[in-house]
């Protein structure tokens, strides 16, 4: 078609205005780009901090659990499905946990606490306890002993090396009562876990309680772009007796918190959009307004508008074509880096982020998905736009756009 | 049978669907106030004792040689896994005061007339029922049925007594089994294996020094 | 000289001073209206845990909050009173009475905090009466009536109208109980405190616990967000014996989102103006080249590099100067109107966000403090931006220019 051949022959005519309306749009690209991912990666980074300090991606219980967490409504973890999970897409490392309320006491003191027997020290992915002790170490299997949290033992006035007792509700009704030295004491960011929480390994949570094999929850972390719901309902079809959750149904005012976040910075998306768009948008204004005795003259010459119309428009699409490409390949590296080398926040979000235990970093996303539609979002806006051109021919005069 | 002392030896059986566990304890009462239960079985949970003084509940164990004042946010919880909550150790909210009775229809209890007594709340009283039916044998004179509604008309539980013996001297229910309606194939059972009554008593018995020598006695 | 030509030249090319006018305007609207709604998004993001649930500042006694322990009340007397409501940072202030305990009904037993309050002071101040879903928030004398959450209500099975019976440790240390009437049931945003959380009046809990006319808790709100730290330090150094916390450390997790998101938009809106100074250079680089004839003209003619330069950077100026009103005026006027009506947000899942009681609306606000820095920020990047390629035209040769 020569009308194409026509449009490619124009843009290499006018090199200067060709680049820098390329320009504009690969500049909207970049920064929606950017945007975009950082938004993404802030996010799911802050995600990833606080489900691996504790709850995890997504959570197995025996049906009924979540409503009632008591150990009766524990579970004798299944091997064979423990292993088919591992494998299955997305899954980072699957990990075993009895949790129980109980009370911990020492002298005169007896406070309300949550027992929680972690499987193993080094729960791969997991933010491991051992990360969070300010004092002493983890217990082994044959101490005897656990750890205290930090508001838990300032209440007990306990120190390492103390003994504290736990008593408390065993499996199936028998009681639940032992002596345990002080072997560490763990800092949690959340004060309500920090208030009352006490850490040993499972099998002598298991045994505290009579609960001999049983766990109440599976807890499994996801690898970064895996999404919990799809990994959840995998799982969920593995086995009919367990409830399957996110851990949005486990935190759900934390989830809708980050929700509404994540929805205020469309809005700001939006904005940039509007500003980027109005760049490509002048550099088109211009382009039209310096052709106007160029196209007047086609026109006069004879061509149909409806020919120049398609002729500007394929122009366009190259423009948009070529910016969005090059501002696609220009973000791939900037994205990257800062995907391994995140913005390091300082002040008061610094001071937050520590203090929850959790690395001030913002890194980006990499995510194919945000590439693809942010790529097609400029690639849409800047045809819109493109189409002013169409308007503009249409209402041509080509004798007065002749005149100078 | 309560509003003197009485010292049983008893069996309590919680019954679930999918498991059953079986307690011999021995229980002293003095009263409404005071009572003191010691578990001699399972082995596992040999020699806990549960104090009760007036309000207050404390609990020993032997394998950490620790008495424990429960705390409220304990009271909730199922006492030894049974159907009845260590706050029910405790209220014992008394049929006499806390509830005014109405007299209805007589009925008819395992081929036994029976009166049917109901009994309301009164407003200040602190239970949670909104009112509970008793059956009493008219001729022996012992209660062979409870039922506890909510103030919806519900029924939440039900407590039915069996096996009507005399012991030291007294002629009542020996076994007593309490069924919770919504949830299928759970009660608790509580068989009287021996009881004596009136024995003396003192106040200072039931103390948290005597907890841990009691399983001695 | 060179500014009544810088003048006229504006006039004889209305299109293309427009299209400078209007990138400026744009950027400017856009610089603004990324800085409102970033302000407004930043009330509205932490107003849900200030207004509905821990108000800005909290007094209690030292060690209160770890125990709930009923003898540390607040030491309190007329005078503080008389203080708080003269502070004029202060807008209101609840006083609550604070003890944990249990609340039984035939379905059941949970443990809760039985916070005693007066229905006028929350309803100024937590907005308990905005959370009403059944029943209402009032108790006419003698009955005694009790608040629960509709997480609690639904886990009791229990309705308004039915009965409760409420166990509690009073400051002797007696276990004390009392039956009390459901008289209204609330929802708030956070579930998990739903379900923690009863109500009742002030007087029958002090009553009840031997506290006379003792406190546990002083909610305050402030005027202005912005008061939040020297109200802090102020009342900090009236009371020493008593904790002053802000919400920020009374809810943590709170704080970790609004920070990640502050910082996040902080980092968005240097992009913004990043992408602004681009849009604008982007548009001059055009107006430029297509001025190449005419510049060449006029060093043919004659005119030093120096006086051209201050040509094209006077009209820029002009054209700016312009444009700015244009902004702050259109600017101005979206923002207040949408600071009144508010920006919805439900395209996300309103139904979702109207159950957890979370507000869907964000309303802008006028970012007075930043304004100045965003005007002299377009200001200096449209006429820095303009030099860039006056620079490189000058340095053409005015035969090859004309030739264009």
């Amino acid at each position: 078609m020569w009308i194409v051949q026509l449009a490619w022959k124009n843009i290499w005519r006018n090199k200067s205005r060709t680049a820098i309306t390329t320009t504009a749009v690969s500049f909207a690209t970049v920064i929606s780009m950017l945007a975009a991912s950082l938004k993404e990666g802030i996010f799911n980074n802050l995600i990833k901090n606080i489900v691996s300090s504790y709850t995890g991606h997504v959570q197995v219980h025996l049906k009924g659990y979540q409503d009632e967490q008591v150990i009766e409504n524990g579970f004798v973890p299944d091997s064979l499905l423990r292993k088919k999970i591992s494998a299955m897409p997305g899954v980072a490392s699957i990990t075993s946990r009895l949790e129980s309320f109980a009370l911990v006491s020492s002298g005169e003191t007896t406070k309300g606490c949550l027992v929680i027997g972690l499987e193993d020290q080094e729960q791969r992915g997991f933010t491991a306890m051992a990360d969070k002790l300010i004092k002493g170490s983890y217990p082994g299997m044959q101490d005897k002993g656990l750890l205290l949290s930090e508001g838990l033992a300032f209440k007990l006035k306990k120190n390492i090396l103390d003994t504290v007792i736990i008593i408390g509700q065993g499996y199936h009704g028998s009681s639940a009562a032992g002596k345990f030295i002080v072997k560490g004491i763990v800092s949690l960011g959340s004060p309500k876990l920090n208030d009352r929480l006490v850490v040993m390994p499972l099998a002598q949570s298991q045994q505290l309680f009579a609960a001999d094999s049983i766990v109440t929850s599976w807890a499994i972390l996801l690898n970064d772009d895996m999404d919990p719901y799809a990994s959840a309902r995998n799982i969920a079809a593995a086995g009919e007796q367990y409830e399957v959750l996110t851990w949005g149904d486990i935190m759900p005012d934390i989830k809708q918190h980050i929700e509404a976040d994540s929805g205020n910075m469309q809005y700001v998306q939006l904005i940039l959009y509007f500003l980027v768009g109005f760049g490509i948008f002048s550099t088109i204004l211009i382009m039209m307004a310096e052709r106007k005795i160029e196209n007047g003259m086609l026109l006069a010459l004879g061509m149909t508008k409806l020919r120049l119309q398609v002729l500007l428009l394929c122009e366009s699409m190259f423009t948009v074509m070529m910016g969005a490409i090059v501002g696609l390949l220009l973000s791939l590296p900037v994205v990257l880096y800062l995907k391994f080398n995140p913005i390091r926040i300082s002040g008061n979000t610094a001071d937050v982020y520590k203090r929850f235990g959790f690395e001030p970093l913002f890194p980006t996303s990499s995510d194919p998905a945000i590439f693809l539609r942010q790529g097609l979002t400029v690639f849409v806006l800047g045809l819109v736009l493109g189409c002013y051109p169409i308007w503009v021919i249409g209402k041509m005069n080509a004798l007065k756009a002749m005149k100078k | 049978m309560r509003g003197e002392t009485s010292a049983a030896n008893l069996i309590i059986r919680t019954v679930r669907p999918t498991w059953s566990r079986e307690m011999k304890v021995r229980a002293w009462m003095k009263g409404a106030d005071y009572s003191m239960i010691l578990i001699n079985a399972p082995v596992r949970d040999r020699g806990i004792v549960f104090l009760k003084r007036k309000k207050d509940v404390w609990n020993w164990v032997p394998s950490i040689e620790k008495t424990i004042k429960l705390p409220p946010s304990m009271m909730s919880q199922s006492w030894m896994g049974t159907d009845f909550t260590n706050d029910d150790l405790v209220k014992e909210s008394s049929m006499v005061t806390d509830y005014t009775h109405v007299f209805s229809k007589d009925t008819l209890i395992d081929q036994r007339e029976c009166y049917s007594i109901t009994l309301l709340p009164k407003p200040e009283a602190a239970v949670v029922w909104g009112r509970l039916v008793v059956c009493i044998d008219k001729e022996r004179m012992v209660q062979l049925h409870a039922r506890f509604y909510d103030e919806g008309n519900e029924l939440i539980n039900t407590m039915n007594s069996f096996d009507i013996k005399t012991m030291d001297g007294r002629l009542i229910p020996t076994r007593f089994e309490m069924m919770p309606s919504n949830k299928k194939n759970q009660k608790t059972v509580m068989i009287y294996e021996s009881v004596t009554f009136n024995r003396t008593m003192d106040d200072s018995f039931f103390s948290t020094d005597k907890m841990r020598y009691i399983i001695s006695q | 000289m060179i500014v009544r030509l810088a003048w006229r030249n504006i006039w004889r090319n209305k299109m293309r001073s427009m299209v400078i006018i209007a990138s400026v305007t744009a950027g400017l609207f856009a610089g603004m209206a990324i800085m409102a709604l970033y302000k407004g998004m930043m009330k509205s993001r932490i107003r849900t845990v200030i207004d509905t649930e821990t108000g800005h500042i909290q007094l209690h006694a030292k060690d209160f909050l770890g125990d709930l322990d009923p003898t540390l009340f607040i030491q309190g007397d007329e005078k503080m009173i008389a203080t708080l409501s003269a502070d004029k940072s202060i807008k209101a202030f609840a006083k609550r009475t604070i003890t944990a305990g249990m609340v039984s009904t035939p379905n059941g037993s949970s443990g809760v905090s039985i916070i005693g309050i007066s229905p006028q002071e929350e309803m100024n101040v937590s907005g308990l009466g905005k959370k009403m879903r059944q029943g209402k928030l009032d108790w006419p004398a003698k009955t005694r009536g009790i608040l629960m959450g509709k997480k609690l209500a639904k886990k009791l099975k229990i309705a308004v109208g039915e009965k409760v019976v409420i166990t509690m440790t009073d400051t002797a240390d007696n276990l004390i109980s009392a039956a009390y009437r459901v008289q209204g049931i609330y929802q708030s945003a956070n579930a998990p405190l739903d379900e923690v959380n009863v109500y009742l009046s002030r007087k029958d809990l002090q009553d009840m616990l031997g506290l006379g006319n003792q406190v546990h808790e002083i909610a305050v709100t402030l005027h202005d967000d912005t008061l939040l730290h020297s109200t802090v330090t102020r009342l900090a150094h009236q009371f020493p014996f008593l904790a002053v916390e802000s919400w920020k450390t009374l809810s943590p997790e709170t704080s970790l989102m609004a920070e990640t998101v502050d910082t996040l938009s902080y980092i968005i809106l240097v992009i913004i103006l990043i992408a602004l100074s681009f849009g604008i250079m982007n548009t001059m680089m055009m107006s430029i080249l297509e001025r190449r004839h005419e510049i060449g003209m006029m060093m043919a003619l004659g005119m030093g590099r120096i006086p051209l330069l201050m040509l094209i950077m006077t009209e820029t100026f002009f054209l700016t100067i312009t444009g700015i009103p244009i902004a702050l005026a259109t600017g101005t006027i979206a923002i207040e109107h949408y600071a009144k009506k508010g920006m919805d947000l439900s395209g996300m899942g309103k139904e979702m966000m109207e159950s957890f009681g979370f507000e869907t609306m964000i309303y802008p606000d006028f970012p007075s403090d930043k304004i100045g820095f965003i005007i002299a920020l377009v200001f200096a990047t449209a006429l820095a931006s303009s030099i860039v390629p006056i620079v490189k035209s000058l340095r053409m040769d005015p035969v090859s220019a004309l030739q264009k």
